[in-house]
């Protein structure tokens, strides 16, 4: 599986599409300020950065999901219009999403056409459409049957349709968000001879990915943001890792995350050789008292799977959870939660809180064994106990009575805090803490769980944001397609052997 | 061989339509009468009015919606067709009304569903509510008696076509067209679409909303039609006149395979599961079983139909999300 050479394509050298100097904010938020991407004929793009760089954002602008605040784009010299998806289709781009989502009751063939269906006269041409369908699949080298239907398919065949999807209406322009993400190794050698091939016709295609060693292996040119602009861009020959890991990062590290020094104490969590089919294997760590352990990787790499598995919420297959000495079994999570286990979820409003209740009774939730007599709920006690917990956690709000869905995602996140440091948890976990909230109450957070770390609670903070990794943790364990692959302390860790670990462009241990 | 036994079960509508033959076997074994002539007659005649409301009903239901309101529009329009004929109107204006009455409870409720956003349950429950309320008190006590009902529509209560009584063939006519408008329209297959993925169907371009206010139209225009069905097949119509008859019909979409999840099924499903759900009704009635026990059946048989769905579904295996060691 050779790569070809950008020359080899006869098409290569027109400029199919141009983005410039693309602006977009979401409400005081600046997702992109001066984004700008040129694709050209026959070519693979990859689009890189890390998260929250705006590659997700600058890529539903072109899908027509979002409208630029200012900036220009052409395709194939024209202005593309922007402002609805099937516009953006009707013009020739089509965005495969890391999770296609494709009509489950709906035949292959059905999928591929879905709402311009062929007809003959008014009715549906059934054999023609499966014949088109059978056509297109052919020409990407997989055998799907186009009448059999779409559920249960596997997230490699999904996408399979979907670029069938996006030959069918011609797509000058095929956007890739993430594909291999999902994939098996055999699956992704597949993706990339059928954008090798959609290559050779002339397309053009554009290859997110944060995984080095495929952008090496498929692309021809690669653009690289950061902070939502643009800040580079060259062939695959012209960047190598190096250059391209320190263009992706960029940045010093500054004292916004400020984690006090505490001298670690006895051993609060060990987890030896923790497994679970399919997710994760061989997770062996231990958590001291006064430390924060950051857990970070690819989205993908089983961080969540563990903390889950670790609070019982999924269970483990193998290996052993020890909390203080006491073993927690798998997917005990009342036994993990009673020996002093908290869990802050990664995605708040489905995990972690009942956005209708109101605060007073979010934050009370966890302890109200504690707060009631005999069998009944002392209101007064609940609402002390909240406006106590609002007090530390510096809470903004009308009325502790308020529902919980007034509040804003960081005051949100508080609340969820609240609850979980309500129960005076030996060992807290935190999923993405600080995730979609703005830059004053993410210091906050991380103020907070430096202080509790200081008083001596153990800390597991997943985070997908590699400053906050940095500035926070006492120890980084970097994980990876399900193994855990390196372990830097406070004073080893920078952005470079963290992402190369993470993205497995150097192999340890 | 296999292949094809196969693939006949893939189509969901055939172990219904054997569940259905297995029903009538063993009766008729059991009590020969159930195979005579009038014993297919009793379930043909006594399922038309549910078989005509499932087929209208499953439009809905495709798109993982429901309409409850079917049972109050049907009597309603039964009873104005029979007080308009009384008047002396002609059937045509008799049937116009009727049709008029469905199709606006069709309007309001697409309007509320597909505009407003509001959840169909409630809106078309409300609307039961309403409609029947309207309906009680225009009719009072007034009941429509045999002398009211036009003589083209009592005709086609009590006579048969070669044996099929005509109020069934009318049934089997609307079952094949709304077959085949559902297989072959491109904007019923949309119907498809928004029921077994609502935000994707937005994204390929569907114009969700308009879809779903169509086909709310269209159930409560077949349902206001059917009106006609429902007075020739009692002669008569009161202010209770199709009370709870939605219940059957969406259990009869239910047991036929038109999946209250949306996304599948077919108008011949619907009705093999309205006749499945008679023949039933009659069977344990002709085996004696007493009448509380006859809608306990049609209960587990309800029940049966989700659980299997439910578990064919969860036999798709989930996909595998990592690479251990690529």
């Amino acid at each position: 599986m050779k790569e070809s050479k950008i020359s080899n394509v006869a098409a290569a050298g027109s400029p199919v599409l141009e983005l410039k100097d693309i602006t977009k904010s979401f409400g005081g938020v600046k997702a992109l300020q001066g984004a700008s991407l040129t694709l050209k004929a026959g070519e693979i793009h990859a689009l890189m950065g890390e998260n929250g760089a705006g590659k997700s954002t600058l890529l539903k602008t072109l899908a027509g999901v979002h409208r630029a605040d200012s900036g220009e784009i052409s395709l194939l010299g024209k202005t593309f219009v922007q402002g609805s998806t099937k516009l953006a289709r009707e013009q020739g781009i089509a965005v495969i999403y890391q999770e296609p989502s494709l009509f489950p009751d709906l035949s292959l063939a059905e999928n591929v056409f879905v709402g311009r269906q062929p007809v003959k006269g008014q009715r549906i041409d059934w054999s023609f459409m499966e014949d088109e369908a059978s056509r297109l699949f052919g020409e990407l080298g997989v055998a799907l049957s186009p009448s059999t239907r779409a559920r249960g398919l596997s997230i490699a065949d999904q996408q399979i349709v979907e670029i069938a999807k996006a030959l069918s209406i011609n797509a000058k322009v095929i956007v890739m968000d993430e594909p291999t993400a999902a994939l098996s190794s055999k699956e992704v050698d597949r993706l990339f001879n059928v954008a090798r091939n959609l290559r050779n016709q002339g397309c053009a295609v554009v290859f997110v990915s944060h995984r080095l060693d495929e952008v090496y292996a498929l692309c021809d040119q690669i653009t690289v943001m950061r902070d939502g602009a643009t800040v580079g861009s060259g062939s695959v020959h012209e960047l190598d890792e190096p250059a391209l890991i320190k263009m992706m990062v960029g940045r010093e590290i500054s004292d916004l995350f400020p984690k006090i020094d505490v001298t670690p104490g006895e051993i609060v969590l060990s987890v030896k050789n923790l497994g679970r089919e399919g997710q994760f294997k061989g997770v062996t760590f231990e958590v001291r008292a006064g430390e924060i352990i950051a857990l970070s990787g690819l989205v993908g790499a089983g961080r969540s799977e563990v903390v889950r598995a670790i609070f019982g919420i999924d269970k483990f297959d193998e290996g052993s959870v020890t909390l203080n000495g006491v073993t927690i079994e798998a997917g005990n999570s009342a036994k993990a939660m009673k020996s002093g286990m908290a869990l802050v979820p990664e995605d708040r409003r489905l995990q972690g809180l009942f956005m209708s209740a109101s605060i007073a009774k979010n934050s009370s939730i966890t302890i109200l064994n504690r707060l009631t007599r005999g069998g009944l709920l002392r209101k007064a006690s609940e609402v002390a106990t909240a406006a106590q917990w609002g007090k530390t956690l510096q809470l903004k709000y009308a009325d502790i009575h308020d529902s919980v869905d007034r509040l804003s995602g960081g005051n949100q996140q508080k609340v969820v805090l609240a609850k979980w440091l309500a129960t005076e948890p030996k060992l807290l976990i935190v999923d993405e803490p600080t995730r979609g909230i703005d830059v004053g109450t993410k210091s906050e957070v991380h103020r907070l769980l430096s202080q509790e770390a200081a008083k001596g609670m153990a800390i597991i903070m997943v985070s997908s944001e590699l400053p906050e990794v940095l500035g926070m943790a006492d120890r980084v364990l970097v994980m990876r397609e399900g193994l855990l692959v390196g372990e830097y302390n406070r004073g080893q860790a920078n952005p470079e052997n963290v992402i190369s670990t993470a993205t497995g462009s150097i192999k340890t241990l | 061989m296999i292949s094809i036994v196969q693939r006949a079960f893939k189509v969901r509508e055939v172990p219904v339509f054997l569940a259905l033959v297995l029903v009538i076997l063993i009766t008729g074994f059991a009590n020969p009468r159930f195979f005579s002539i009038s014993g297919v007659q009793d379930i043909t005649l006594g399922v038309a009015v549910i078989a005509i409301l499932s087929v209208a009903q499953s439009f809905v239901i495709v798109m993982r919606h429901i309409d409850l309101s079917v049972g109050s529009t049907i009597g309603f329009s039964a009873f104005l067709i029979g007080i308009e004929s009384s008047k002396g109107a002609p059937l045509w204006w008799c049937l116009t009304v009727g049709l008029l009455l469905g199709i606006g409870v069709g309007v309001l409720n697409g309007f509320m569903v597909a505009y407003l956003k509001l959840p169909s349950l409630v809106v078309t429950l409300s609307s039961l509510y309403i409609v029947r309320g309207v309906f009680n008190e225009v009719a009072g006590g007034t009941t429509i008696t045999n002398t009211d009902v036009p003589s083209f529509i009592s005709f086609l209560g009590r006579n048969y076509f070669l044996g099929i009584p005509y109020l069934f063939l009318i049934a089997l006519v609307l079952m094949i067209a709304g077959g085949l408008v559902m297989r072959h329209l491109r904007w019923a297959r949309d119907l498809y679409a928004i029921g077994s993925n609502p935000p994707a169907s937005a994204l390929v371009g569907i114009p969700v909303a308009r879809r779903i206010f169509t086909a709310f139209v269209i159930t409560g225009g077949i349902s206001g039609l059917a009106g006609a069905v429902l007075l020739a097949r009692f002669n008569t119509a009161a202010a209770n006149s199709g009370l709870g008859l939605e219940l059957n019909v969406v259990a009869a979409c239910v047991v036929g395979g038109v999946a209250i999840a949306g996304g599948v099924g077919t108008p011949y499903g619907a009705v093999i599961g309205a006749v499945l759900l008679q023949a039933i009704t009659l069977a344990l009635g002709a085996l004696g079983v007493p009448q509380f026990w006859q809608q306990a059946v049609n209960g587990i048989l309800l029940i049966s139909a989700i659980s299997l769905d439910r578990y064919l579904s969860s036999r798709v295996k989930p996909t595998q999300i990592m690479r251990v060691n690529a």
